[in-house]
């Protein structure tokens, strides 16, 4: 196995797309705690979401597992859905609070 | 196999470089006399009113777009049951399952226009 | 020629996910996070997972983005803009602490040889051979996603209803 990497040199090693996945990640994470617009927040979720994604396929494919790619399937669903209600909520909230910023939604009243 | 993709790859690069050479050059050529009166947004000859960009758009362009996920979703589910559906062996189970599916996701749909999300008023 | 791809893909969705963290109205981080979806497609194509390419640029960059649009639209961009960027001193550790975890991942990460993980020789998946493991194995995954969609449209519905009539 392992000389048959050496030999095919051409091949993208799987750390480089570990790598890519976790870099996203981070820059994922930076826009959720950096960032005070929440719609910019929901968007750094789904880089992070993103990056799994990845990681998911990168081992799908280098371990020879089909399940890596259908979890990946369910993943992107799953986002779809959760992308759908977080936009609505932030509707209802902007529509009733008139603010972006997260850090001026601390009241657990509505 | 993956030199299959290049095509795709070329055609949408081909794409993206016409569309932004087109605004370029033309962006270029045209005569460029700015006035403000031309720069106004043209509302019929009438004054224009406020801005353009302070969320004046319908929130019902929202409703319209979670509907638009959800049967994206479903089309996405349904395009793998294409191709498996011709094979004899699961062919009446997978029939089944995805008319279930797509049962569960009509009662959405039923639900949507109960509540007059697809009124247009 | 694949790592030459790969390198170009890589870098520009790593700088286009930077824009969306950076660009200051949200209009601009949605194109950016758009282009930043798009590479990722691309790296699924290397990855010899078409099918997940193409969910992603059929879900993501095609719904997703434009559920992203309408709502910047629906609200008020302006009053977005003008909120500070920077937040005050409270998060200064995040600023600190971000770059390190970054470069620790990637320390371990390129450090590690994961000896075991040759090369996938196969060819890429087939459409047919992910259709029959959704409908035979992970049937009630599939089903499950279902109520889970009727879930989330309800939730929106209610939740962008109370305003609109």
């Amino acid at each position: 196995m392992i000389s048959r990497t050496v030999r095919r040199k051409d091949m993208v090693p799987i750390t480089w797309y570990i790598a890519l996945g976790s870099v996203l990640f981070m820059i994922g994470v930076s826009g959720v705690l950096l960032r005070k617009n929440i719609i910019i927040m929901l968007m750094g979720v789904e880089l992070m979401l993103n990056s799994v994604n990845i990681n998911l396929a990168a081992f799908s494919y280098y371990l020879k597992d089909l399940r890596g790619q259908v979890f990946a399937v369910f993943t992107i669903t799953v986002a779809a859905a959760e992308v759908a209600v977080a936009l609505g909520i932030l509707i209802a909230l902007v529509r009733s609070r008139g603010v972006f910023s997260a850090d001026k939604i601390d009241t657990l009243k509505g | 196999m993956l030199l299959n993709y290049l095509p795709v790859l070329l055609m949408s690069g081909f794409a993206a470089f016409m569309a932004g050479m087109i605004l370029y050059v033309s962006s270029i050529l045209s005569p460029h006399h700015p006035y403000r009166e031309k720069l106004t947004a043209w509302e019929c000859g009438m004054e224009p009113v406020g801005d353009a960009d302070t969320g004046h758009f319908r929130v019902h362009f929202f409703i319209i777009a979670i509907l638009f996920i959800l049967f994206d979703v479903e089309t996405l589910f349904l395009l793998p049951w294409a191709v498996v559906i011709a094979d004899k062996s699961i062919s009446l189970l997978a029939y089944i399952e995805m008319f279930i599916f797509i049962g569960v996701l009509a009662v959405g749909l039923v639900y949507a226009w109960a509540k007059g999300a697809l009124d247009w008023i | 020629m694949e790592r030459l791809f790969f390198l170009i893909f890589a870098s520009v969705a790593v700088v286009s996910a930077l824009c969306v963290v950076l660009f200051r109205n949200p209009v601009r981080s949605a194109l950016a996070l758009m282009l930043c979806l798009l590479q990722v497609a691309c790296v699924f194509v290397l990855l010899r997972s078409p099918f997940l390419a193409v969910v992603q640029v059929f879900v993501y960059v095609g719904a997703v983005m434009v559920l992203f649009l309408f709502v910047v639209m629906i609200l008020d961009i302006r009053q977005a803009e003008l909120e500070a960027f920077f937040p005050p001193r409270n998060r200064w550790l995040m600023y600190a602490i971000i770059p390190v975890i970054t470069f620790e991942f990637l320390l371990v990460i390129l450090g590690t040889s994961f000896e075991g993980f040759g090369p996938g020789a196969g060819g890429e998946t087939k459409v047919e051979v992910i259709g029959r493991a959704l409908f035979t194995e992970y049937l009630l995954p599939f089903e499950v996603v279902s109520v889970l969609l009727l879930v989330a449209m309800v939730g929106a519905i209610v939740m962008a209803k109370k305003r609109w009539d």
